[in-house]
């Protein structure tokens, strides 16, 4: 049963979203226009709709939370039916096929990796119009760490049943879109082992200014930067000449990283001596640079990336992308109207208390 | 809700006795001044600082040359945009100022794209333009200087008289029509920088080093002080206050009179100018010489040598430092927007200018008119030297041209100096603003140089609530923290109060408060911006200095401690006052 699974390496990138969620179907693209990606291979929508053929569970789901029978429920309502779904899709038990399937997978990724055991980061990658968009930015699991067959395949199922967090049916209600609309894929995805990780922007995300790359670093995975726990160090980087306009470094208190005795990826103290040091230096800065460049201009619009600095890499090797998205914020031309300098603009800006 | 600050103290038609001004008898533009009547409650008006003691009749002149000829002209050529200058309305012998809004949102756009047809071209031209208008303003002097009025009679009094009124109104229209579009461009400027990240704090020194006038002056100051002391006269200096210092020395002879003699010479140079600006009840130091003799003891005082070429070459320095830093920070789009927007401003440099022009108009422009006026006195025996000061112009015409006779005028004489005593004692106690706090003020010249931007407009606000105003902010405007005690001026005639390493707290400064520089820790102003005179000071000389924090001569009681931040803008007032009170 092929269609259960797809390697993201062996896949057209128009075809991987359907089969494979937005997520890694961005992933596919990368790869595709030889951007370094993890290895990885998504469980498909397929598998996501044969479970639930064999359970039953998208019936169950309709009853609990269809659009119509959340339509006006309160928050309580919501988060209770919510619950219960998650918990069915928990609770039932990955068909024998599909557990075979994924195990086979993750076994030759483990080859393909040259390590047995390879920890993995295991991702909710949803399908459906609304799927990518910034409302359900977060709304779905990633587990980052699994090792194991075993332990991939539950989360497999953990990523499935995130298709019901409080969050994503209460949106799903609101706007009237039923979850059949967006089954969900799963990634899974080899773990870079993170010496640093971060974002990159390829417009300034505040300002919108779209001359420089923006990036914001901290040791260990990108978790804590993600989500806000650390204050990453800043680096901003001019687009057109690779010029290091700011490096600010921050004292990065709390790290993601590799919990070897619970076997995941979770937040600690930062080691006191790393807090106050670059997490980057400018050759690794550069080659972040040249990998956001390289998938803006793919794109043809501004977009985010999470990257890695792999702890095995070496100076002159790419870094990882792990994540792509088209950047919400408005960009701007550039500092004035016209390019360059205009002393009549910037005196209507500026010369009349802003009433110019 | 806007706040308001009620004018109904100020509103009265009765002005100087024995005078009512008829519609035309001064000359404007957009608006004459006036006084001040209950509509005006809507306006918002700054009572300006240039003149703490007030002004007499004949100083008055300035609010119709300088502002309802001057701005609103200039204003109305450009065109400003949003405003058609500054009008005034006199509360007794002060003066509060207001922009005249340009509310029409059409009217606006026509202006803009008019004015977007001029000011390139002045820009590019500033060099050429400047220098013709200082030749011309040059010519002018050279036929006061000409003039000898002890061999004046009246009636080539009265055409002296109104030959200088007309290069004192010519002035002005030179002034204006050059600070306006040198003031948009430099605050275009300002807003990109800030636009591009940089620090605003450091704008000011993307454009120093540059010498004018007034530096030339100052250098010779300090060759003379070293004169001084070579000559043996420090402890004369020491021991004698600056009014009697130059009796006493002419009295002392041999190297003591050599040493005036050097002095005088220097003052042939350098002496006409007046020690404040625009006010032609102020003597030249030609006239009365205390205030260079006054700098010249508190320069020895201070003990060293300043070294100015040092010092300029250190400016020049920190200025390509100040743009190299700034550089590296910058895109190469944002790079090619900052060159060609610091070569704009450097070479049409307002800094400069605003030092420079200062020696050729302000600090002068009012001499030939007192010249004349103390003539006029003089020859129709008036009781005391400037008693024609206190009349206004077209009496003091009227008696030039014996159409009046001085007789009729000597009683209104005495009435109005009691008026003027009167108002002077009154003007600590007068608002800094009236009528209705707008969110915004829209003039160049009221936002730069009087500092009416966000910063004071927010601490008038936070008064008028009732808000305890604890740390005061401002404009950045000279760097480092200083903290000592405060010491609130309200004239340059209080400076000998402040002891060394004292925060000068004031309403504004102007060039003749620069030797107080010398000596002070830090400075706080109610206005100015990033280039007014006491940030442009207070870098020279490194004194920590916050501009246009607004309110700080009122919520900042002479006695406190207080901390000055240059750096980020703040004054933190510890309220040492209240503690010995408690204590």
């Amino acid at each position: 049963m092929t269609d259960l699974i797809l390697w993201m390496d062996q896949t057209a990138a128009g075809s991987a979203t359907e089969a494979a969620g937005a997520k890694m179907g961005r992933l596919a693209e990368l790869a595709s226009i030889g951007v370094e990606v993890p290895r990885s291979f998504a469980v498909t929508v397929e598998a996501f709709r044969h479970q639930c053929a064999q359970t039953g569970l998208l019936e169950r789901a309709d009853e609990l939370c269809s659009p119509q029978a959340l339509d006006g429920a309160d928050d309580a309502v919501v988060a209770e039916a919510s619950a219960a779904a998650r918990a069915a899709f928990v609770g039932t038990p990955v068909a024998e096929e599909i557990r075979a399937a994924v195990a086979e997978a993750y076994e030759e990724l483990c080859d393909r990796c040259l390590d047995i055991n390879v920890p993995v980061a295991v991702r909710s990658s949803a399908t459906g119009e609304d799927s990518s968009s910034a409302s359900f930015a977060g709304a779905f699991d990633t587990y980052l760490g699994m090792s194991g067959p075993d332990r991939v395949v539950d989360a497999v199922r953990r990523c499935w049943a995130s298709l019901f967090t409080t969050r994503a049916v209460a949106y799903r209600a609101r706007r009237g879109i039923s979850h059949r609309d967006m089954p969900m894929a799963v990634g899974v995805v080899e773990l870079v082992h993170a010496r640093a990780s971060g974002v990159a922007f390829s417009v300034h995300p505040v300002s919108g200014k779209a001359d420089r790359v923006v990036i914001e670093s901290s040791w260990g995975w990108g978790e804590a930067v993600v989500q806000g726990l650390v204050t990453p160090d800043h680096i901003e980087v001019g687009k057109s000449d690779g010029r290091i306009l700011q490096h600010v470094v921050n004292s990065k208190d709390v790290v993601s990283a590799f919990d070897y005795a619970v076997g995941a990826v979770t937040e600690m103290p930062t080691p006191e001596r790393l807090r106050r040091r670059a997490s980057l230096d400018d050759e690794q800065i550069g080659r972040i640079v040249e990998a956001v460049r390289e998938i803006e201009d793919h794109y043809g619009h501004p977009v985010d990336v999470e990257w890695v600095v792999s702890g095995h890499r070496r100076p002159g090797e790419s870094v990882s992308i792990v994540q792509t998205r088209p950047v919400t914020v408005a960009a701007t031309a550039g500092p004035a109207a016209k390019p360059g300098w205009d002393p009549l603009a910037f005196a209507a800006k500026y010369a009349f208390g802003g009433k110019g | 809700m806007a706040t308001v600050i009620p004018i109904d103290e100020y509103i009265t038609d009765e002005w100087y006795p024995g005078f009512k001004p008829a519609f035309d008898h001064a000359p404007f533009v957009v608006e004459p001044f006036r006084t001040f009547s209950k509509e005006d409650e809507q306006r918002f008006w700054f009572l300006d600082f240039h003149w703490p003691r007030g002004l007499t009749p004949m100083g008055l002149i300035w609010n119709e040359d300088g502002y309802s000829w001057g701005t609103q002209l200039a204003a109305e050529t450009l065109p400003l945009p949003p405003g058609r200058g500054i009008t005034q309305r006199i509360a007794g012998t002060h003066t509060y100022a207001s922009p005249i809004d340009m509310t029409s949102e059409f009217e606006i756009g026509e202006r803009a794209a008019r004015m977007g047809e001029a000011l390139p071209g002045f820009l590019a031209n500033f060099d050429t333009i400047w220098a013709s208008r200082r030749a011309e303003v040059e010519r002018w002097w050279q036929h006061f200087r000409g003039l000898d009025t002890d061999a004046l009679d009246l009636r080539g009094l009265s055409q002296m008289l109104k030959e200088a009124r007309a290069f004192h109104k010519r002035a002005f229209e030179i002034h204006f029509e050059i600070m306006y579009p040198l003031l948009v461009n430099y605050l275009g400027f300002y807003g990109a920088c800030a636009e591009m990240g940089l620090d605003p704090g450091q704008i000011g020194k993307f454009l120093q080093g540059n010498d004018t006038k007034i530096m030339e002056t100052d250098r010779e100051l300090w060759k003379l002080t070293t004169a001084a002391r070579h000559a043996g006269l420090e402890p004369t200096f020491a021991a004698t206050e600056p009014e009697r210092l130059a009796a006493t020395l002419d009295a002392a002879g041999g190297s003591s009179g050599a040493w005036m003699t050097k002095f005088r010479d220097f003052l042939q140079v350098y002496g006409y100018r007046t020690e404040g600006s625009c006010d032609v009840a102020l003597p030249s130091w030609i006239e009365d010489p205390t205030p260079a003799l006054g700098t010249i003891k508190t320069f020895l005082q201070k003990g060293d040598d300043h070294d100015f070429d040092k010092a300029r070459e250190h400016l020049l320095v920190e200025r390509d430092e100040a743009i190299d830093a700034a550089r590296s920070r910058l895109t190469k789009e944002e790079r090619e927007v900052f060159d060609a927007g610091v070569a704009s401003v450097q070479a049409a440099n307002f800094t400069w200018w605003q030092d420079d022009h200062n020696y050729y108009i302000d600090l002068r422009v009012s001499l030939p008119l007192r010249w004349a006026s103390l003539a006029i006195a003089d020859r129709v025996g008036a009781n005391r030297p400037d008693d024609t000061l206190f009349l206004f112009w077209p009496e003091l015409t009227a008696v030039a041209d014996g159409e009046k006779s001085y007789d009729d005028l000597r009683g209104v004489v005495e009435d109005r100096r009691q008026y003027f005593d009167h108002w002077h004692e009154r003007r600590p106690s007068m608002p800094k603003v009236l009528g209705t706090v707008p969110e915004a003020v829209t003039d160049p010249i009221l936002i730069e140089i009087f500092g009416l931007n966000h910063h004071f407009l927010s601490a008038i606000e936070a008064l008028g609530s009732g808000t305890e105003v604890k740390t005061l902010s401002g404009i950045a405007a000279s760097k480092g923290v200083a903290r000592g005690i405060a010491r609130v001026l309200n004239d340059a005639d209080e400076l000998h109060r402040i002891a060394p390493g004292e925060i000068l707290v004031c309403e504004s400064t102007s060039p003749n408060w620069t030797p107080a520089f010398a000596k002070i820790a830090g400075c706080v102003c109610d206005g100015g911006g990033s280039l007014s005179h006491a940030a442009i000071v207070g870098r020279e000389y490194g004194v920590p200095t916050v501009t246009a924090v607004g309110l700080a001569t009122v919520v900042i009681k002479d006695g406190d401690e207080v901390e000055v931040d240059g750096t980020n803008g703040t004054v933190t007032v510890f309220r040492a006052a209240d503690i010995r009170a408690a204590e």
